[in-house]
């Protein structure tokens, strides 16, 4: 489902941020991407993505090359890949359900739309997505008003309605306590299994990469240090992973 | 001067600030010494006569009693030209909000669509600014001849001026972890901008557009010395008839405008809040 191959990117300062990454995620699967302050794990995400643009490498998402596409073609093909982050990135005054709806956005040029309208149909939508992520009751509330864990919620379940092949997760449980941290992640694990979803998801909590992956990634200075199941990552090989940042 | 270490914590603290010693207490005294020429250099620039004052109480007291008692008995024909100049306000600043909101989007850094429009808008909005209303209301009354039309003109044009920086600021200063959120769910550039960029700051421009209401109701006070109607034309005609319990009447009502004005904007702001 996502396919990259050879992604390498320089910053204009100079830094190496990425050199010659590559890595898969199936449908249904729910990677985690481990690795140390610096390590480029958000630049993988944002490159991905296509908010930064990669200087080599290919991003395959069902079958399409990103870093190929440009202007409106690229904007169509990024509905097939959602991104949350960890602020939740709401718009603060707006609804929750106006939030959610808000993500379906791209596929719809009308006039409605582009003068703040939202689809009935999308609005109808966006109450079956808040009711997958068990905030249904609060369709009608403000999104400033709503806690950290909530927050994110809604913003997965804007991720939904975009309607996605590919989620990609940057820290999402970062700002949340334990308890809302782990509520995320089984919520993602559910979403990649019954929605078919690949997660790509980067983390910084190895507990959490222990109880929900399916594989672990390992990124050091840009590179791919493991990629592994679950089933085989050691603790040796992730405490190599933060023994190489503290050195 | 090179960082120093902070209390053997190994935690850095920045340069030193400021000065120090005796070169410090110099510095201080020549600063002091260059306001107090700024300062003395006004009083001498602006002539400044205080025994004047002093000397010319005689006449201020003598208008102060022919101004009184103010002349209610024309209350009711100066009704119309007190509505005239709440209007001329109203008319500008609505006229001045609808050019400004446009030209804030393209004089915004975050949010322009290139370089040259951003420079192109911050223009309009620095040359608009820089030239007082007044100017303006001639301008326009020599263009459209006298009346409140030419005030409510004015008001529009300066306004830009006013509007377009605080609201491209407002729209520079906003989150914008929401707006890159909508562009990489794939929606189209307006979209993000009536989706994320509108809610987001809408109650801060229209408490923007609210105050800048109250600031025009008060310049248009004025205008009307310069032919551009409301109130301030009554007001100008009746001191040159020496009519000064009429200007009192006036300035009674101009008071109530702008006390009004004040509590109205004040209330509605905090309720945008």
């Amino acid at each position: 489902m996502l396919e990259v191959r050879g992604l390498s990117l320089r910053y204009p300062n100079g830094k190496q941020a990425l050199t010659d990454f590559s890595l898969a995620v199936a449908a249904g699967e729910l990677v985690i991407v481990l690795g140390g302050n610096g390590s480029g794990k958000t630049t993988l995400l944002r490159c991905i993505a296509r908010a930064l643009v990669p200087g080599a490498g290919t991003i395959r998402v069902n079958g399409t090359d990103l870093t190929r596409l440009a202007g409106d073609r690229l904007r169509r093909a990024r509905l097939e890949l959602a991104m949350i982050s960890q602020q939740a990135a709401l718009v603060r005054r707006r609804s929750v359900l106006a939030n959610v709806a808000s993500g379906a956005l791209g596929r719809h040029g009308g006039i409605w739309t582009t003068l703040g309208g939202l689809p009935n149909a999308e609005l109808a939508a966006a109450h079956l997505h808040l009711d997958e992520v068990g905030l249904a009751p609060l369709a009608a509330q403000r999104a400033g008003t709503l806690s950290g864990g909530q927050a994110q919620r809604v913003a997965i379940a804007r991720a939904l309605a975009q309607r996605p092949r590919v989620l990609l997760a940057d820290e999402p449980v970062a700002s949340l306590d334990p308890e809302a941290a782990e509520d995320i992640m089984r919520l993602l694990r559910r979403l990649a299994a019954e929605e078919n979803l690949a997660v790509l998801c980067v983390l910084h909590q190895v507990e959490l990469a222990y109880a929900y992956a399916d594989r672990v990634v390992g990124i050091r200075d840009g590179s791919v240090a493991f990629d592994l199941p679950r089933a085989d990552l050691s603790r040796e090989a992730v405490r190599q992973l933060y023994l190489s940042e503290a050195a | 001067m090179t960082d120093r270490v902070a209390g053997g914590q190994g935690r850095h603290v920045g340069p030193a600030r400021g000065w120090a010693g005796p070169l410090g207490h110099a510095v201080h005294i020549v600063a002091a010494l260059a306001g107090l020429l700024i300062v003395i250099q006004s009083l001498i620039v602006v002539q400044a006569r205080p025994q004047d004052l002093v000397t010319g109480i005689h006449g201020m007291a003598d208008i102060l009693r022919r101004a009184m008692p103010p002349d209610f008995t024309q209350l009711d024909k100066e009704l119309w030209p007190a509505l005239e100049t709440v209007d001329i306000a109203i008319f500008g600043t609505l006229a001045g909000v609808m050019m400004a909101l446009p030209l804030a989007v393209l004089a915004a850094a975050n949010v322009t669509p290139s370089r040259p429009l951003y420079y192109a808008a911050r223009g309009i909005i620095g040359f608009t600014r820089a030239v007082p209303d007044l100017v303006w209301a001639l301008f326009f009354v020599t263009a459209v001849g006298l009346g409140p039309f030419p005030g409510g003109l004015a008001l529009a044009v300066h306004s830009i001026g006013m509007l377009g920086r605080l609201f491209a600021e407002t729209i520079e200063h906003m989150d914008m972890a929401p707006i890159d959120a909508l562009a990489l769910t794939g929606a189209r550039r307006l979209q993000i901008f009536t989706h994320g960029v509108v809610p987001s700051v809408l109650p801060a421009l229209l408490g923007i557009g609210l105050y800048r209401l109250d600031e025009n109701i008060r310049a248009s006070l004025v205008l009307g010395f310069v032919g551009a109607g409301g109130i301030g034309f009554q007001l100008l005609t009746a001191m040159n008839l020496f009519q000064y319990r009429e200007v009192s009447l006036l300035l009674i009502v101009i008071f109530v405008i702008v006390l009004i004005a004040e509590r109205l904007s004040a209330m509605l702001r905090e309720k945008l809040a």
